[in-house]
């Protein structure tokens, strides 16, 4: 066995044996959805292209694959770090929404504050927020040993009407015709790296983030615990690692991230608290730490992967006239057949 | 011919009945024959396997004679249980052929191995617990429709059979208040009520105790004698010489010899299993006067104290009931008892790993409550546990990773928050030369090693790091004999060295090699310790069966 595994890592790099499945599963998810893009009569080359090119054509779709790659990001690492120890985080959209429920009180409430201590007062409201909001599936778990799938998605569901409440009863804004509050004060909005079109400085934030995130899981104690709880959850106990401790640990984390993309989403792209600012993102960053297979490393090219496929998608709605839902389709295929890719590579 | 299943015939009669050889009698190609004036019962030829890339038999072949108890002996991954199991249809050969009384068979189930009279006893029973002997031994048979379930006839058959083969069982108890001998027995039973006139008895010695061992023995001579014939698969070499007619030994999945025991000796048979890697000089198999090997000095202070302790098992009850003994620097203090009488429940609570009802526990000072696991390896413990793979191994993490698991608190690899990489990679880059990993390097995925490999790897991490109590738990098992070899060298190294070392082990003979102290447990309690020039294997195999 020794034999062929030395074999297997002289003839081909290790780099290409990891990178190849992914390059695969992207042509064959392409390939698959083009058969189906064909078949209701589209162009599918110039779909494809649409998709792959909208993004780095014209200054505006850069910056929204960039405004995109934002949650995506930190959505994604809100699933993986909790995955790492063996948890599920299928909260991140509930987190996401307390976090901005907790930046847009926060910037309201405060709204007079200068920019140096408002911005980091509203950034760490949103921290909080999604953090505790993470923590009650985590203490159920840690005292009843209530599986934080389930907690996790049911806390979605109480955010929903949780910001609801908020943006029609408490700070509403009467003239917007949709569940929204008034304006967050001026210094707790994110500064922008461009004016136009508006680029805030969240992408720098979600990069530092994701660059922390990784120097955590490596580098650190902690980190180590988190990635042998993972591998072994009965080893790290019988070698003196606090599981429950760190698997309630990771979920906190991992909350707090997630509560961070929503405290970008009202400071840095709408300035006030609007009912469905959680998009998608929870779906996609779960799709994101599924293909990046955990990897914090890989996440944030992978959400910018992801990012260019969403923003070329709605060019493709747009231009074309194809259901954007077809790059839904395509991210999926993507994950299964990485997974395939998994099994073929074990025989 | 026989015919398959045989189960209306009498069992008396069914043994001495020889088979009726073909006329066209099949091409006789080994070369040395043993017994060249029978067709042997069971041939197998040119047998491999792989498994995936890895061959696990390559040309391999056997041969059993009738009336014989044929030995099978090898290390540990030589091939020899894969090889029965392909005789006993639950593996297809790659390549090979089997003859059963000079026929060539196709054999592709344990079904129609038992047709052909082929029986096996595996390492782990598959039984009802809460069916009796005799349901047991007669799942499966029985395809008769009948208004009640009354086993009166199957019931006295089996009585008779056992009385017949010296096999101690009542067929009217239940499974599950039987001990591992008895249960043993009951597997064996059930072969035999098949009608099988050929059994293969996988290592069938590992949880018994000596006296069992010895009945076990009476009753395969009692078998041979009624004209069966039986493969004994083992590692163990005394076995083989004090049962078996003629041996033959695997290594590495290949033949290294057959032979009959009256021509062989234990040294050929070591070397026949080990190959020439063994310093024979220096071995502890050779070492008929280990305390050449195992100094007497005297013991220091009392580094694991426990006292009065009651630990609960997985199902609530008590496992461990009681146990009082206290082991001093220097002194490696074993624990025999025949596995499931509350030696890893009592491991895993020195350990912290699980709660006490009662008692207490003291190693190194340090007060050992549930949660205490932490503080445990920060104080100089260190552990190999029973199981290594579930209890001890991260697969997807790095070599490295691994190798400092329990110690990443610890300097040198801990720098506050942070862990000391630099420093972790050079101490697993010497420990993979030191401790022979065949690996790329630290950073290598750790499910990419071999199972012996995985070993090594937590036997350098429990070795590696400066300790003054260790808590080893069968840690030899799986391993081969230069393996073993060294994990015997460095426990008495350890022991020299001043550390105080509980081994629990279910090797008896290891235990009386090693030990200044042994003491027994039986159902969770410790019946009886013995200072080493009281060691006395039957005394001990009492305790272990509860006779006291």
């Amino acid at each position: 066995m020794a034999v062929a595994g030395v074999k297997q890592s002289t003839r081909i790099p290790q780099w290409v044996h990891t990178l190849l499945p992914y390059v695969a599963a992207v042509v064959a998810s392409f390939a698959a959805a083009g058969i189906f893009i064909g078949l209701m009569g589209f162009n599918v080359l110039k779909a494809y292209e649409t998709i792959l090119f909208t993004s780095f054509r014209t200054p505006n779709g850069f910056v929204q694959t960039l405004l995109k790659f934002v949650p995506l990001v930190l959505q994604a690492l809100a699933f993986t770090i909790p995955l790492a120890a063996g948890k599920f985080n299928i909260g991140g959209e509930g987190q996401l929404i307390v976090g901005g429920i907790a930046a847009a009180a926060v910037g309201i409430t405060f709204a007079n504050l200068p920019l140096l201590l408002l911005l980091p007062l509203v950034l760490l409201a949103g921290v909080v927020a999604g953090a505790f909001w993470a923590a009650i599936p985590g203490w159920l778990l840690y005292r009843f040993r209530i599986s934080e799938i389930l907690t996790t998605v049911l806390m979605n569901f109480i955010s929903f009407s949780l910001i609801n409440y908020v943006a029609t009863e408490i700070w509403p804004e009467p003239v917007a015709g949709h569940p929204t509050t008034v304006p967050i004060g001026e210094g707790g909005m994110l500064p922008t790296l461009i004016a136009r079109p508006p680029l805030h400085v969240g992408f720098v934030l979600a990069v530092i983030v994701a660059g922390l995130v990784y120097v955590y899981a490596t580098r650190t104690v902690s980190g180590y615990e988190l990635v042998a709880t993972g591998a072994n959850p009965r080893a790290a106990l019988v070698y003196g690692i606090n599981i429950r401790t760190l698997s309630v640990f990771a979920l906190v984390l991992g909350g707090a991230l997630a509560g961070l993309s929503g405290a970008v989403e009202v400071a840095g792209v709408h300035h006030r608290l609007i009912e469905g600012l959680q998009s998608n993102y929870m779906s996609l960053g779960i799709l994101t730490g599924l293909i990046a297979k955990g990897n914090n490393l890989a996440v944030p090219f992978v959400a910018f992967f992801l990012a260019v496929l969403e923003v070329g998608a709605s060019a493709m709605q747009r231009t074309m006239m194809i259901p954007g839902e077809m790059v839904i389709i395509v991210e999926a295929l993507i994950v299964l057949f990485i997974l395939l890719s998994d099994v073929v590579g074990r025989r | 011919m026989r015919q398959p299943g045989g189960e209306t015939r009498n069992g008396e009669a069914r043994y001495v009945f020889l088979p009726a050889k073909p006329p066209h009698s099949t091409p006789y190609q080994m070369t040395e024959a043993i017994y060249p004036m029978n067709t042997p019962l069971v041939r197998m030829q040119g047998i491999r396997k792989a498994f995936g890339d890895v061959v696990a038999l390559h040309d391999v072949g056997f041969e059993l004679q009738q009336g014989e108890i044929h030995g099978l002996l090898g290390g540990n991954g030589a091939g020899k249980t894969t090889l029965m199991n392909i005789l006993y249809g639950l593996y297809t050969a790659d390549a090979g052929e089997i003859y059963v009384h000079g026929e060539k068979v196709n054999i592709r189930s344990p079904r129609d191995a038992i047709n052909h009279g082929i029986g096996m006893v595996h390492q782990h029973f598959l039984q009802v617990p809460p069916f009796t002997v005799a349901q047991n031994i007669v799942l499966g048979t029985v395809a008769k429709l009948r208004p009640t379930n009354q086993l009166a006839q199957e019931t006295e058959r089996i009585r008779e059979l056992a009385h017949q083969f010296g096999l101690d069982v009542d067929p009217d108890a239940l499974i599950e208040d039987l001990p591992v001998g008895v249960r043993q027995r009951v597997e064996i039973l059930k072969a035999l009520y098949r009608g099988v006139d050929i059994l293969i008895l996988d290592e069938p010695t590992t949880n018994l105790t000596p006296q069992e061992v010895d009945a076990l023995f009476q009753s395969l001579r009692a078998m041979v004698e009624k004209g069966l014939s039986v493969v004994f698969i083992t590692h163990k070499i005394r076995e083989v010489m004090a049962v078996c007619d003629r041996v033959t030994v695997l290594r590495d999945g290949q033949n290294v010899f057959t032979r009959a025991i009256a021509d062989a000796s234990e040294e050929e048979l070591v070397r026949g299993m080990v190959g020439e890697q063994l310093d024979v000089g220096h071995s502890f198999l050779f070492a008929g006067r280990p305390q050449e090997l195992t100094k007497e000095h005297a013991p220091g202070e009392i580094r694991i104290l426990v006292d009065d302790l009651h630990v609960p098992g997985d199902d609530g009850a008590l496992a461990v009931r009681g146990c009082t003994f206290e082991v001093r620097a220097g002194e490696i203090f074993g624990i025999a008892g025949v596995a499931g009488n509350g030696q890893r429940e009592l491991a895993e609570s020195l350990m912290g790993i699980r709660a006490i009802s009662q008692g207490r526990i003291v190693l190194n000072d340090l007060e050992v409550t549930e949660g205490s696991t932490p503080s445990v390896f920060s104080n100089g413990v260190a552990y190999i546990p029973e199981d290594r793979l579930e209890d001890g191994f991260l697969p997807t993490a790095s070599v490295a990773h691994n190798l400092i698991l329990g110690y990443h608190r610890q300097p040198p690899y801990r720098k506050g928050w942070f862990l000391d990489w630099k420093t972790v990679f050079r101490v697993a880059w010497d420990l993979i030369r030191e401790y022979n990993i065949r690996t790329t390097g630290p950073d290598d995925i750790a499910a990419n090693l071999s199972g012996g490999n995985i070993q090594r790897l937590m036997l350098a991490r429990a070795f590696a790091h400066p300790m003054q109590v260790l808590i080893a738990h069968n840690p030899t098992r799986g391993l081969d004999i230069p393996s073993m070899e060294f994990v015997y060298h460095k426990l008495l190294a350890q022991r020299e060295q001043g550390t105080a070392i509980l081994l629990i082990s279910e090797d008896l003979d290891e235990l009386m090699l090693l030990c200044d102290r042994i003491g027994t447990m039986y159902k969770g309690e410790m019946v009886g310790i013995l200072d080493r020039g009281a060691f006395d294997k039957y005394a001990i195999g009492r305790m272990m069966g509860g006779v006291t």
